[in-house]
């Protein structure tokens, strides 16, 4: 019966889970060439954000948004502490964090949002009906609405798709592929991961005090959203970087805001089944 | 010196417009007005009585223009009905599309049996009308009601915008909003006709305790959020927080309804009447003001730190 009906709606089975992928991104390896926000661009078929300055540093790209889904970041700082040197150059490749409960996703009124059988955050185009609930809801403001009109896929949410269609293809998603530092690195969770220990070793044992990673299972960045499957390897505090201490999941505070509203709308129908009640 | 990158916000700016507060604006005052009027019916004398089919016209009114706002302020409008593909009640907005739709053709339905019963409403609509029944409606509608007035400040708040975020009473706060408007709805529309005085004050006394306890709760919301709620309370929604929503809406129907309540006649209609006008455009001051203030909040970085530095949970 279940099964007529799924053939009658064309409602197909989902793929059948597979190894988790994502991308480790290692600052300490980027030399801010961009190669990964333009191979994104261009993978993509997303338009240019046009030819703006914004005159912070060589960052002419601001923000991750519904058509830039890698950013690169450009933090000079006049006195970095604990490097050792006088001045020093921070880049960042910024990317949407796959996070393992995304709060997006929880927002999703559609289902448009999914995750998908290699454990990464997507949205369904054809699904997607531009409610703009995920665009406040995500901490770390990666995704975003297009523009109503004049728009190729205009009014629905979009962000990094962590190269789905060429995942699908076992190809390695168009920014890793393009970094020519190997400051992307694309895989398996479970590998990245011990790669990203191994390195954090190497970097402290160089004398990087500060360096740290964000995203790891065990960190308190996961305390909420869960571990990230894009997570990263810093040189400084999160917030260096515009990356929140612990990046809040909306669902965790709502029953407590559910239950202060319900008990305004009960105390309201008790009151007033008195003051009526109270016959005159 | 800004602690972050430049001083780049962290979260992104909600793109929604002005349609979502006057939907919240709207579907409260629908949602107050049907509790009120099903608690007139449920629990009032003869005369309390006669002032819940008028509550139950103005609540369906007032539920007219929502869901055209609420499609009108998607990306995709012709593609509304997504929302209602799957059945989500962790998405508050998934919750607010089904309360929505559900309680909207109660509310007709319940007007219409009001209206099949003073033959205002005849023929085979009429006979179908009749055939409403009217307890059940009133226990569900008022049910979806409180849904539908108590989940819109549940859903800014299930956000990462600081003002909307911080503190734990703005689901609580909307509802207020909404049910000090619905009454006042009811109260306006029972002005107008031969409403006896003993059930305007009862009306009047049920206004003010909702907008007591709305003030009560915006005290809790403003202190809770602290620094946050700065684009709230100072800058450019500062006057019609202030003045709109606190003082027209709050405070002048409190003041009001003191005055009233010693009054008869011609009197406590005029009073009563002005009281309401006021409450209910207070509470679009609110939900419009505290939505606006909202997007200035999201890019502020440094409360964005704040609220996600452990402190705000």
């Amino acid at each position: 019966m279940i099964d007529a009906y799924r053939r009658m709606m064309n409602i197909e089975q989902p793929p059948a889970p597979k190894a988790a992928r994502g991308f480790f991104t290692d600052t300490s390896l980027c030399i801010g060439c961009k190669a990964c926000e333009v191979a994104c661009k261009q993978w993509n078929q997303l338009p240019a954000d046009g030819f703006a300055m914004t005159g912070n540093s060589y960052d002419n790209t601001g923000h991750l948004g519904a058509t830039t889904w890698r950013h690169v970041q450009f933090i000079e700082q006049a006195k970095a502490n604990g490097s050792g040197q006088d001045q020093r150059w921070l880049m960042m490749s910024d990317v949407c964090k796959h996070c393992a409960n995304a709060a997006c996703l929880e927002a999703c009124p559609t289902g448009a949002l999914v995750r998908t059988e290699y454990g990464t955050v997507y949205v369904q185009q054809d699904i997607c009906n531009g409610c703009g609930f995920c665009v406040p809801a995500c901490p770390f403001g990666v995704i975003d609405r297009t523009p109503k009109t004049g728009h190729f896929e205009a009014g629905t949410a979009h962000k990094c798709t962590l190269c789905y269609d060429r995942l699908k293809d076992d190809m390695t998603p168009a920014c890793a592929k393009s970094c020519p530092t190997a400051s992307i690195q694309f895989g398996e969770i479970d590998e990245l991961r011990a790669n990203a220990r191994r390195r954090l070793g190497e970097l402290q044992a160089r004398g990087e005090s500060k360096a740290r990673l964000y995203g790891m299972p065990d960190g308190q960045e996961a305390a909420e959203v869960g571990p990230l499957h894009a997570f990263f390897l810093l040189l400084d505090e999160p917030k260096t970087y515009n990356l929140p201490e612990v990046p809040r999941l909306p669902r965790k505070t709502m029953a407590e805001r559910y239950g202060w509203s319900a008990a305004v709308g009960i105390g309201f129908a008790l009151v007033g089944a008195l003051v009526f009640g109270r016959r005159g | 010196m800004a602690e972050g990158y430049y001083d780049y916000p962290v979260v992104k700016r909600p793109v929604w417009t002005w349609e979502v507060p006057a939907y919240f604006w709207l579907g409260g005052m629908a949602a107050g007005a049907y509790v009120t009027a099903s608690l007139a019916q449920n629990f009032g004398s003869a005369d309390d009585r006669r002032v819940a089919g008028g509550g139950y016209y103005v609540a369906a009114a007032a539920l007219v223009p929502c869901a055209p706002l609420l499609v009108a302020d998607l990306g995709r409008p012709d593609r509304f009905h997504h929302m209602l593909r799957i059945f989500k009640p962790l998405s508050p907005m998934n919750l607010g599309a089904w309360t929505l739709t559900s309680f909207t053709p109660l509310a007709f339905a319940r007007a219409a049996s009001h209206a099949a019963s003073t033959g205002l409403l005849r023929g085979p609509l009429g006979a179908l009308a009749r055939l409403v029944p009217t307890r059940l409606a009133e226990l569900a509608g008022g049910v979806l009601g409180l849904t539908l007035a108590g989940y819109s400040g549940v859903l800014l708040a299930a956000t990462n915008v600081p003002l909307w975020a911080r503190s734990k009473l703005l689901g609580g706060l909307f509802m207020a909003s909404a049910l000090a408007s619905g009454s006042a709805a009811v109260t306006l529309q029972a002005g107008r006709g031969g409403v006896p005085d003993a059930t305007l004050h009862r009306l009047t006394t049920i206004e003010s305790a909702a907008s007591a306890g709305e003030m009560a709760i915006l005290a809790g919301y403003l202190v809770q959020s602290g620094k946050t709620a700065r684009p709230l309370t100072t800058g450019r929604f500062s006057a019609p927080f202030w003045l709109g929503a606190v003082g027209a809406g709050m405070l002048l129907p409190l003041l009001l309804h003191r005055v009233a309540g010693r009054r008869h006649g011609r009197a406590l209609r005029s009073l009563s009447s002005a009281a309401a006008l006021c409450t209910i455009a207070g509470s679009l001051a609110l939900r419009w003001s505290i939505f606006e203030a909202g997007k200035v909040s999201s890019e502020d970085q440094a409360a964005s730190f704040e609220l996600s530095g452990g402190a705000g949970r």
